[in-house]
């Protein structure tokens, strides 16, 4: 008959509207973090809901994903694994890595780390560059800053690095 | 226990004494009028209100989503803060418009959506003016409507604005003739045209019932008298921008918003009075069973606007003249027929339904079947 496709479309979007509430919202108070990885929607006529509430809740990344630098520490002293060796500077197509160093031969120590995130293309070569399995790309994505703060120091890089967790250079590579 | 049912009318009536104490008789009149109308007016913002961050919240969740909810908790200030940055937003003329159309469109507009609310009745005695041609009061109310947007797509000089102008004119004529007469056979039946006396005429059985395809023709024109999906035509985003209302902004702009808002409301108000019964209903007081009956109409809204793709022009016109026409005429036929026949109430009722099932049942037949396929895609 006449008018049965209408019927069905009412029907499809009111089927649509109930599940939301029983499906994809399980936590109506709590916040939501996903730390499997992306999670997209699985099925093509699937209900429920599938938006991402997105300062609350964010998708993790996929392990490979180049966000900002971060320096890694030594997991039995707790030191910087950073030897001031200067690879990752020289690597840089960008000049965003500037090594600040004190002391000559086996006394040479680092001070500072200047990571300049406003020129950085996130190639990784620096990572690939480093010797000492020092240095890795880390997760972060949200880099817009309020200041001009572009500029990320030592104890920045390595509060990124305590924050990811990571402690092997090259751990998604593997 | 206090008494629900007769509480405001009982404070009006307290009022009014003690006024009577110090003030003429006519005074005191068109003070309670004032009051009673300002009142209503006050009702129908707060109302249009919610309707907004109603629509928006149950269209999310129909496209599976959750919908505003940032500001406050679960988005409920959301209302207040649209209407703040609506007052205090810049209010353009643009250089090319009718300066004096601009700026009474959006006047015109808002003053008959709010004198609807005169008639209907929202309780068993709420209700401001109980006209005896109140039917005939409603209609005429809604034809303003399509002067307004005329003169705001003629006024604003732009010509989408202009196209939305001419497409809302046809529109509206066209599905008020339909209108008219779905009503008529309310009327008929009802055996007046007072929406008190209509609500009375619905018991045992409320009109949903006796007149299917009446409700039916009634609730569609009713979605395209106010503009809204899927005949939203006059105001289609993706053809026409904004159609009438797109060279307005700031508090002009809120008016046809408000307009559009308060209109769907009343639409919905009608149907439930002239179709569903009114305010009648078990245990719970009467105004509370109307706005029950009056909020499932509106999700019917929400939830058409959330399924139905927007019609082309020609489809609108041809459904309106060479569908709903004949078959209220139809309708009105049978209605007619069995209004003159003397079966009683149960009688009655049942050749109502019959010959409103046979009408609708052999008009959807013929509408698929002789409809060329191409009209259809």
């Amino acid at each position: 008959m006449f008018g049965r496709g209408l019927l069905k479309g009412l029907y499809t979007t009111v089927k649509h509207g109930v599940m939301t509430y029983f499906k994809g919202y399980k936590h109506p108070f709590l916040k939501r973090y996903f730390t499997e990885g992306p999670a997209p929607r699985l099925e093509p006529e699937g209900v429920g809901l599938f938006t991402l509430q997105y300062p609350e809740e964010k998708y993790a990344m996929f392990p490979r994903f180049r966000g900002a630098l971060m320096h890694l520490r030594d997991p039995e002293t707790g030191q910087p694994r950073c030897t001031a060796c200067g690879a990752c500077a020289l690597a840089c197509p960008h000049g965003v890595i500037e090594v600040i160093a004190e002391g000559k031969g086996k006394e040479r120590k680092l001070v500072d780390y200047r990571y300049n995130l406003g020129r950085c293309v996130f190639c990784r070569l620096c990572v690939e560059s480093c010797p000492y399995g020092a240095i890795e790309m880390s997760h972060e994505y949200e880099l817009a800053t309020y200041e001009n703060k572009m500029v990320l120091h030592l104890e920045d890089l390595l509060k990124i690095g305590d924050r990811s967790g990571v402690t092997e250079q090259g751990w998604a590579w593997k | 226990m206090m008494d629900l049912e007769n509480f405001l009318p009982f404070l009006g009536e307290i009022v009014a004494r003690w006024l009577k104490g110090f003030l003429p008789v006519w005074l005191v009149d068109v003070i309670m009028m004032v009051v009673v109308g300002l009142l209503i007016i006050l009702l129908m913002v707060v109302v249009v209100m919610a309707l907004t961050l109603l629509e928006r919240k149950i269209l999310g969740r129909l496209q599976d989503r959750l919908g505003p909810n940032r500001v406050g908790p679960y988005g409920l200030i959301q209302p207040i803060a649209d209407v703040l940055k609506l007052l205090v937003k810049e209010d353009i003329i643009p250089e090319k418009a009718d300066k004096l159309l601009h700026f009474l469109a959006p006047v015109i507009i808002v003053v008959p959506a709010f004198m609807v609310w005169a008639v209907i009745p929202f309780g068993k005695k709420l209700v401001a003016a109980d006209l005896n041609i109140a039917v005939l009061y409603v209609i005429a109310l809604g034809s303003v409507t399509s002067i307004a947007i005329l003169m705001a797509g003629w006024g604003s000089g732009n010509k989408y604005a202009l196209l939305g102008g001419f497409r809302a004119v046809a529109q509206l004529f066209s599905y008020e003739v339909p209108m008219a007469l779905a009503i008529l056979s309310v009327v008929m039946a009802a055996g007046s045209m007072s929406l008190q006396k209509i609500v009375e005429a619905q018991s045992p059985l409320p009109f949903v019932l006796l007149q299917p395809v009446a409700f039916l023709i009634y609730f569609i024109c009713g979605v395209a008298e106010t503009n809204r999906s899927p005949f939203d035509l006059p105001e289609a985003e993706s053809e026409i921008i904004a159609g009438y209302h797109i060279e307005y902004s700031g508090v002009k702009w809120a008016m046809f918003f408000l307009a559009e808002y308060i209109n769907t409301f009343a639409i919905s108000a009608m149907v439930v009075t002239l179709f569903l019964g009114g305010w009648k209903g078990p245990v719970l007081p009467s105004y509370i069973w109307f706005f029950i009956k009056v909020a499932i109409m509106v999700y019917v809204f929400f939830w058409f606007r959330a399924t139905f793709p927007r019609l082309r022009i020609d489809q609108l016109l041809n459904f309106s003249w060479k569908f709903l026409v004949p078959l209220a005429m139809a309708n009105l036929l049978v209605t007619g027929l069995v209004v003159k026949l003397d079966l009683g109430y149960w009688g009655k009722a049942s050749a109502y339904w019959a010959g409103n099932i046979l009408a609708g049942g052999l008009a959807l037949y013929l509408l698929g079947r002789f409809t060329p396929k191409k009209a259809l895609a």
